[in-house]
């Protein structure tokens, strides 16, 4: 079985404290800790040391998905008190210099993109993104890949292209808004069709925005859907 | 994309200088219409250009058949674009598409993947599907392309109950070759209909690339769906056709169909190089095909064929010329396909028709 979570933004956006009160009501292995606004970082590292989270056999830190280019070189500084053994996962667009990411080797990880952005959204833009990052590990969404392609052939493709990079799936919906929504029945049929591809034991952190009393039935819907891959 | 053709003329000794100056053309204007419509290239959408040029095979007076393909949210200023790109091309000189509308204009993903049969599936919508299949190229920008050809060819193959069946041991896709096979028919059809409707105007021509490219895409379609069983042995077709590798089977469908219909066939014939029986008319077929295409590029044997009237036609040395390439070229057909003793034709005989 793999270790499932949620992302602390899932749950109650730039507020890490209060996600992490209701999520410690579960239990859950997997947590995601969201820092999606350059301004959360500070106050989210700050607070590492005094974080219960020993619930958890994996952690992940969510890097900013937008920053100016002159806060970037700070920004990774900041991210090195990120410990070691956690995925920081990078949206691809949001990066300037890759030189700066690729001190961090296997511990960034790179999600695939949804239909908006300009790169990072299919196995040829991300295969550019990792010749730039040749140690750099990735972070799957799957709501991203459907969005972008419907019929999950490019979906197909990234997993049989960087099967091997995937250290964490992000799962939700993705709305043609771009908003992560609940799993519904149609993008729960389109996820079947690939979840043979997903590594086993790879964990799985939804994005769902969820009420708590929905935490739940979410949960539910991925352990159904991907809990006892065989890949 | 592997040139296919050439590999065949390799193999053959044959020059079919035509084909190959059809393709450096076709190549050269796909690189104009890039740099003339790059403003044109909003997201979302992609522009697909059909028929000769598409199968890289653009010869003196040939037209541009496109489409602003969308595939996302709809907006007002999409005909505007759509507009824009026609009045660009009549700026540079291009022939515009056809009367009958089908090209020329916008065409919704929704249509052309929702809609395949029943009522509200067009003989515009018929056309753009099987073309966005058999003979189409984008532009520029090439994702909404690939989204719609994606979630098309997952309709046929997720559909298609008996294809994925354990103990069928053909595995032909008898949807998309249904449906090949209605477009064909249909084209057939609508070759009448324009003889009436446009009192014999154009007739000879129409009639002389009835059988030669349109039954070139046909041809094309039809193995692409053979190929689906002729390429893998029994124990290996067990393996890779069961339905949780419908992915990968549409991946590799999808490469196929980037090929052109010509590189299709070439690409399938190629792997009969030993056959005996078969050499000799696979060179006979691109031999055929290599004249049709000198014909279409010679600009006043061209212009004479699109003249001509039904009672003209059986003087005329143009047309006879016209017509013996195009008997020649069924001839080859009918060896390759409906010949026994060859594993294409075993399966043409079966499924071609009936």
């Amino acid at each position: 079985m793999r270790d499932i979570g949620f992302s602390t933004g899932a749950i109650a956006l730039g507020d890490f404290g209060r996600a992490l009160r209701i999520l410690s009501m579960r239990s859950l292995r997997a947590v995601e800790l969201s820092a999606l606004r350059l301004q959360e970082v500070n106050p989210l590292l700050e607070a590492l040391r005094t974080l219960d989270l020993s619930s958890y056999s994996y952690i992940s830190f969510h890097a900013p998905s937008s920053y100016a280019e002159h806060e970037e070189a700070a920004l990774v500084s900041a991210l090195r008190k990120v410990p070691s053994d956690w995925p920081i996962i990078i949206h691809p667009d949001a990066i300037y210099d890759f030189s700066l990411w690729a001190t961090f080797g296997r511990q960034v990880a790179i999600e695939n993109m949804d239909r908006r952005k300009s790169i990072g959204r299919t196995a040829s833009e991300l295969d550019f993104i990792f010749k730039k990052l040749p140690n750099a590990s990735m972070c799957f969404d799957i709501g991203h890949a459907r969005q972008y392609d419907a019929s999950m052939s490019e979906a197909y493709l990234i997993l049989k292209n960087f099967r091997e990079r995937i250290v964490q799936v992000h799962l939700s919906e993705v709305d043609t808004s771009n908003r992560h929504n609940r799993v519904s029945f149609a993008a729960e049929i389109a996820f079947h069709q690939v979840s043979r591809w997903l590594p086993n034991r790879v964990p799985l952190i939804l994005e769902s925005r969820v009420e708590e009393h929905q935490i739940a039935p979410e949960v539910n819907m991925a352990t159904r859907l991907f809990g006892s891959a065989i890949a | 994309m592997r040139d296919y053709v050439e590999l065949i003329r390799e193999k053959t000794d044959a020059s079919w200088i035509n084909l190959k100056r059809a393709r450096t053309e076709s190549i050269k204007k796909l690189e104009e219409l890039k740099g003339a419509l790059i403003q044109f290239d909003v997201p979302d959408t992609s522009i697909v250009v059909f028929a000769s040029l598409a199968r890289l095979e653009f010869t003196n007076d040939s037209d541009i058949d496109w489409t602003l393909l969308l595939d996302g949210f709809s907006v007002p200023e999409h005909l505007d674009t759509s507009m824009a790109i026609a009045q660009k091309l009549r700026e540079l000189g291009y022939i515009p598409p056809g009367r009958e509308g089908t090209f020329g204009s916008l065409a919704f993903s929704h249509d052309i993947i929702q809609y395949i049969g029943g009522e509200d599936d067009t003989n515009s919508n018929t056309t753009r599907r099987s073309l966005l299949l058999l003979e189409s190229r984008p532009i520029l920008n090439r994702e909404a392309y690939d989204r719609v050809r994606s979630s098309l060819l997952k309709r046929y193959l997720n559909e298609d109950l008996g294809f994925w069946r354990a103990n069928n041991p053909y595995k032909i896709p008898h949807f998309l070759l249904n449906d090949f096979a209605r477009y064909w028919r249909t084209m057939t059809v609508d070759y009448a209909y324009k003889q009436r409707s446009r009192g014999n105007d154009g007739f000879a021509l129409r009639s002389i690339k009835l059988g030669m490219s349109r039954k070139l895409i046909f041809m094309a379609g039809m193995l692409a769906c053979f190929n689906c069983h002729l390429d893998y042995e029994l124990e290996e077709r067990n393996h890779k056709y069961e339905r949780s590798n419908l992915l990968e089977v549409l991946d590799s469908m999808k490469m196929t169909f980037d090929n052109t219909a010509l590189d299709i066939v070439a690409e399938t014939l190629l792997k009969y190089e030993k056959h005996e029986k078969l050499w000799p008319s696979v060179t006979k077929l691109f031999g055929a095909y290599d004249a049709f295409i000198g014909l279409l590029d010679d600009a006043e044997k061209r212009s004479r064929l699109s003249k001509l009237t039904p009672s003209e036609m059986e003087d005329d040395p143009v047309y006879r010329d016209a017509r013996k390439i195009r008997h020649s070229f069924r001839e080859a057909i009918h060896e390759i396909f409906l010949t026994p003793g060859n594993p294409i034709s075993e399966l043409a005989i079966r499924f071609g028709v009936f």
